[in-house]
């Protein structure tokens, strides 16, 4: 199972349009932002806008390596022939999905250290010791539930359509859930929407982190909801996609 | 211990009856080839002994397991028809993945020697040629060394040198012991490759013998001469005989044994024998005479 997980994280590695996506983007766009309003400071918490950037991208990045790491390259496999050539080998059928998991976990780790390292390194974010213990722990494992999506596009969809769909999902998440620019500047019934997304609650675990006070327990529970609602979702969408008929 | 068995198996997809009834056994350690025209079922039945299809009735053992067992123990290793490989990754890392995952592999650089791969190890995925991501497929299929190698329609995308060197690989797997059972609608690839040869048209065995055997149960040898106005009688009573046809006072002899039927012709008969020609027949028509749909 290590040497599977090691060959899929590889793959992606390898994959440029994945590395100008998830690890490029996030990072240049950090930078980018952080230099134009990053000394700016939020009114109701004091916090530098620096820092709630470096977790707006991070997030951003995260969000988009669980999904552009799973939807498409999963269909492919599906689609392809490569999963039946797994099928035939005797690595049980549960492990792909499990390694699946946990390779998207993996390529989460990129984009979002490469952005919490941009920060320290060029805007002098500091945070205590207690907060990057909480802050990047949260930020990785709460991408669950958007690899769970992933996975359960990869296998519901063909590849031509796993494509545009994980897209507009990567992108709806990142600009509905307030990842780009704050949901307070959306009119008031998309604001609703966003509030209900997971992109949301996850982006504000860290933003309630950074600003020094404890996450509220109903972001941390929708967000927990949605990892088990989605993570049902792509189990079944996934036993349907491999069942042998 | 039969390698494998499917006794009374049946495949249908709604309407359609892929595989209906098929009785067989192959022992192991011998090389079978699954000959039969397209659509006569030898995907569906290969996917039935690799586990990826489940038969409507019937049941499928391989090596007394079932194949999902089998499979899970490592006994099976497959070329199936489609398959790419994933691009990003070389030749080396694809292989040492898949080996890795069987209980009792090759050791890699055998592996990569036996199937021509050593030069062409560092590669990626992406930058081989067809015959070359051909080679890589082979080298995935025994990659764990299974005792059991099925290969459906291996050398479709192959070109003649290509396909010859696969077979010299193939046969020289096979000859350590392994059993093989190959899919093909190449008559020559069966004849050439295998010691027994399962004919199967429409879902069914339709012939099940060694390639010379078939040619003969075809009835595709015949003797033909020039009979004009004598008597027919008796001619069907000659050795070897199986069926007389006479055309415009020539007669054609299907037989089973040419010898012996055109010495009986000579020594047995006082016939006036002219113009005679011997046909000996090929697994081509040996084919098509098994595989054409009966006339109900």
């Amino acid at each position: 199972m290590p040497h599977y997980l090691k060959i899929e994280a590889l793959r992606m590695l390898r994959n440029k349009r994945f590395i100008i996506f998830v690890v490029a983007f996030p990072l240049a766009f950090y930078l980018l932002y952080a230099n134009l309003y990053g000394d700016q400071t939020d009114q109701s918490t004091g916090t530098r806008a620096a820092v709630i950037l470096m977790v707006s991208m991070g997030a951003y990045g995260a969000l988009a390596a669980s999904i552009m790491s799973t939807a498409v390259p999963w269909a492919q496999e599906r689609h392809s022939g490569w999963l039946r050539q797994l099928q035939i080998t005797p690595l049980p059928n549960w492990m792909i999905i499990a390694v699946k998991l946990l390779s998207a976990l993996v390529l989460v780790l990129p984009a979002l250290l490469l952005v919490v390292l941009a920060a320290v390194l060029t805007q002098h974010v500091s945070l205590s010791a207690g907060q990057w213990a909480a802050l990047i722990p949260a930020m990785w494992v709460g991408t669950i539930p958007f690899a769970a999506l992933g996975l359960a596009i990869g296998s519901l969809t063909r590849p031509d359509t796993a494509q545009p769909i994980a897209m507009i999902g990567m992108f709806g998440l990142a600009l509905l859930g307030g990842l780009w620019f704050p949901v307070d500047m959306l009119p008031s019934a998309m604001q609703t929407i966003a509030r209900a997304l997971p992109s949301y609650d996850y982006a504000s675990i860290g933003w309630e982190i950074v600003a020094g006070r404890t996450p509220p327990g109903s972001s941390v529970a929708a967000l927990a909801g949605w990892a088990v609602a989605l993570g049902g979702l792509a189990v079944f969408a996934y036993r349907r996609a491999t069942v042998r008929a | 211990m039969n390698a494998i068995s499917l006794a009374g198996v049946r495949k249908s997809y709604g309407e359609v009856l892929a595989v209906d009834g098929l009785d067989l056994t192959m022992e192991p350690g011998r090389t079978v080839a699954l000959l039969g025209p397209n659509g006569a079922g030898k995907s569906t039945t290969i996917n039935m002994l690799l586990g990826l299809t489940r038969p409507t009735a019937g049941e499928v053992r391989v090596f007394g397991r079932t194949p999902d067992d089998a499979v899970a123990a490592g006994d099976v290793g497959a070329m199936l028809q489609e398959g790419t490989l994933i691009p990003e990754l070389t030749v080396r890392e694809l292989v040492d993945f898949v080996r890795r995952l069987y209980p009792d592999p090759l050791p890699l650089t055998e592996l990569l020697r036996v199937t021509g791969l050593t030069d062409l190890a560092s590669r990626r995925a992406d930058r081989l040629s067809g015959g070359q991501a051909q080679r890589v497929r082979f080298a995935l299929a025994i990659a764990g060394s299974p005792r059991l190698l099925v290969l459906d329609e291996p050398t479709a995308a192959m070109d003649v040198e290509s396909r010859r060197t696969f077979w010299q690989d193939m046969r020289a797997y096979a000859a350590e012991g392994r059993t093989v059972l190959f899919a093909t609608h190449y008559l020559e690839e069966a004849d050439e490759n295998s010691d027994r040869v399962i004919v199967i048209a429409r879902g069914q065995v339709v012939a099940d013998g060694t390639a010379a055997q078939i040619k003969a149960d075809a009835g595709g040898t015949s003797v033909e001469f020039f009979l004009g106005a004598q008597p027919a009688a008796r001619l069907d009573a000659l050795p070897g005989v199986t069926g007389v046809t006479i055309l415009s006072g020539r007669a054609t002899l299907r037989t089973t044994d040419t010898d012996a039927t055109v010495a009986a012709l000579y020594r047995a008969t006082t016939l006036e024998i002219s113009d005679l020609r011997i046909h000996g027949a090929d697994l081509e028509d040996a084919f098509l005479a098994l595989t054409r749909p009966s006339e109900a």
